[in-house]
């Protein structure tokens, strides 16, 4: 079971050690072979399907052949990729004359209206209501992000202090929310704010009177923030939480300040969880629909709500795929950048410890 | 000294301690001296002297150096924590309230608890979800456990390809993937009901599922693969026999993940019920828009214990060393 044994292993098949080199001893024991077996009889060509997917190598001890992969790889092609393409395929066709759904009918006019508006006698306008739906979507997206992440950088540094036994404790209390169900915690800080709430209690006894906290877009922002906090502190903390605390001391050594070390040595270990807390928060409450929705009534009106309602009472089928379509453009872009970034800072940090 | 740094606490350097040490040198030299012994043994108490620990505040928990010189980390990870847990804990302590209003106080009681437990719909919620969530996570656990085992054989840009797609699910925003889904499945003709709410809810469990399991699988020393095919065990029996029982926490801490992650799911599963197939998530939904409602409590808590349950199920086994 432990790794001493493994060299003491005779064995007429290539040993597959743990260690990397073990791998590779292994591998070029087997093409070793491969080779001697093909001399002797005709040479397999290599196809260009198993040069992309794999060499026709054999399986290795307690896995299982590649065909196995299959299943997930089909439903993943079926239920994932699948309904992205129906969605951008949607985004292009036009809307039939009553009902929800599309006419397979090549057109642009989804994508139109995001921008201009027809008037009765067909003039067209520039048109900004759904550019300042966006405009929620990343203020308050935006707002989340950095509250999640300015929130986050403490604690998980502080439970990256903590010892082994602490930090266990700590992450799963941390965990903990980060598995609970949206709607309770959206409907927890409907009980809060509420005009009867606690706070408003408070603010009563206080001699504040009664604020109307809940169905505003603070109220929103407070919800997603709840929400998305988890998502921050986690890969934050896993960045940090093998960060060798002895370079602080050498950088005190060196005569820097608290905040040189701070900004210096700590944030730059940290930054590939800050970038991957980033895109875990922004990317999610950009296209948030249950907080602005409960939290901030109808006052708050984000690309979620608006790509909903044109699947639901609308009717917009078109309509509600272009706008899907562009989120997807979006975010995926926001989660590119954020893993190019992270990536570098990655390297960066890994160079300079 | 003059060359560190005013806010350098020459008392948090521990080399302090060398200080004595020299001392204690120089007097066994002087006892030495006098005893005229030329000092070829050690002394009795150096032997037993262990060399000045590093300045490391990961596990030894040192408490006089880098934690004490950001005081404000602390304060702000207990402000957090607390953030994080007090508006739980209201709604747990307004479970108990006895009155008709959600928030007015009127005195303990467990009432709520017993409506909720015989309110047909929120049974029949529940009962959809624990099918929907025990049929999603047996089928996504199966496909994640092949799907592991089978993806070392991938070259590099087919493995890479397939975890992108098996991730993707992840990434992409739940409510275009939810009206991506209603879009699709009615685009291929299937009717909405417990087909695809199910396909759909195994779609999104597999990157659960093989988080866990991948990362148990890198722990596992491979020579017991090894041994077990030596000792004569066909490639399916070592699978059966070595591989799965030696990664059945992963396999019960992704299981449980997906079971979690299918029961809490609303933004997806909104978009492929019809009436007869309304989850627990989507009938919360419903009775929160209409109101707070003191039924809602009571729900929510019983979630929340789930949650509890389920994350520190996982985290014991997670944790567990292997055997």
């Amino acid at each position: 079971m432990s790794n001493t044994t493994n060299p003491n292993i005779k064995s007429d098949k290539p040993p597959i050690g743990n260690d990397k080199t073990g791998t590779i001893a292994a591998e070029t024991t087997t093409v070793v072979s491969k080779n001697a077996t093909a001399s002797k009889t005709s040479a397999p060509k290599e196809t260009a399907w198993q040069h992309w997917f794999g060499s026709p190598h054999e399986v290795k001890p307690g896995l299982l052949h590649r065909a196995y992969a299959v299943p997930s790889i089909i439903i993943g092609l079926l239920f994932t990729l699948g309904p992205m393409c129906v969605i951008v395929a949607f985004s292009f066709m036009s809307r039939p004359d009553m009902g929800g759904g599309v006419k397979f009918q090549f057109s642009t006019d989804a994508y139109e209206k995001l921008l201009f508006r027809h008037d009765f006698f067909g003039n067209r306008f520039f048109d900004t209501r759904y550019l300042e739906v966006f405009g929620t979507s990343l203020w308050q997206a935006l707002l989340t992000t950095v509250v999640c992440v300015a929130l986050a950088f403490p604690i998980a540094l502080w439970m990256s202090m903590k010892s082994a036994k602490t930090q266990q404790i700590l992450v799963l209390l941390v965990t903990i929310p980060f598995w609970t169900n949206l709607l309770v915690r959206t409907y927890a800080w409907m009980l809060i704010l509420n005009e009867n709430g606690p706070i408003n209690w408070a603010a009563n006894l206080l001699g504040l009177g009664k604020q109307q906290l809940l169905y505003t877009s603070f109220a929103s922002v407070i919800g997603l923030i709840y929400t998305f906090l988890p998502f921050a502190i986690l890969p934050m903390y896993s960045a940090l939480s093998g960060f060798d605390f002895r370079l602080v001391e050498a950088a005190y050594d060196l005569g820097a300040r608290k905040l040189t070390v701070m900004r210096r040595v700590i944030l730059r270990a940290a930054m590939p969880g800050v970038m991957s807390g980033v895109a875990l928060c922004f990317i999610p409450a950009f296209g948030s629909y249950v907080q602005p929705v409960l939290l901030g009534g109808g006052r708050v009106l984000m690309v979620g709500n608006l790509i909903a309602s044109q699947f639901a009472e609308a009717r917009n089928w078109p309509f509600g795929a272009a706008l899907s379509t562009v989120i997807l453009a979006i975010t995926l872009l926001g989660a590119f950048l954020a893993t190019a970034l992270g990536g570098r800072a990655s390297r960066k940090a890994g160079m300079t410890l | 000294m003059s060359m560190l740094h005013d806010d350098v606490d020459p008392k948090a350097v521990k080399y302090s301690d060398s200080e004595e040490f020299g001392a204690l040198v120089a007097k066994t030299q002087a006892e030495r001296a006098a005893s005229g012994d030329d000092g070829a043994q050690m002394p009795e108490w150096l032997e037993d002297k262990k060399p000045d620990r590093p300045l490391s505040t990961r596990r030894s928990g040192n408490r006089d150096n880098t934690l004490k010189r950001f005081p404000a980390v602390g304060f702000l990870s207990v402000f957090v924590l607390a953030f994080l847990y007090v508006p739980m804990l209201i709604v747990v302590f307004f479970s108990f309230n006895g009155g008709r209003q959600a928030l007015l106080w009127e005195g303990f009681s467990f009432r709520w608890y017993g409506e909720v437990f015989t309110n047909g719909a929120i049974i029949k919620a529940t009962e959809t979800s624990l099918i929907v969530a025990a049929i999603a996570t047996a089928l996504s656990t199966l496909l994640g456990v092949l799907y592991v085992l089978a993806i070392d054989h991938m070259s590099r840009a087919g493995s890479a390809i397939a975890t992108a797609l098996i991730n993707a699910s992840m990434l992409i925003p739940e409510i275009v993937l939810g009206v991506a889904t209603m879009a699709f499945i009615r685009l291929i003709g299937m009717a909405p009901g417990y087909v695809p709410l199910v396909l759909a809810h195994t779609t999104f469990c597999i990157p659960f599922v093989v988080m866990p399991i991948r990362a148990r699988l890198q722990t596992l020393d491979r020579a017991c693969f090894e041994a077990a095919e030596d000792l004569g065990a066909s490639g399916f029996t070592t699978v059966i026999r070595v591989t799965l029982p030696l990664l059945t926490p992963g396999v019960i801490s992704g299981a449980l993940m997906a079971f979690v992650v299918s029961m809490d799911d609303f933004m997806i599963s909104n978009f492929l019920t019809t009436a007869g197939t309304t989850t627990l998530p989507i009938y919360i939904f419903s009775l929160i828009r209409k109101g707070v409602n003191p039924s809602i409590n009571v729900v929510a808590t019983l979630l929340l214990l789930l949650a509890i349950i389920i994350t520190v199920t996982s985290t014991v086994l997670t944790n567990r060393k292997s055997k």
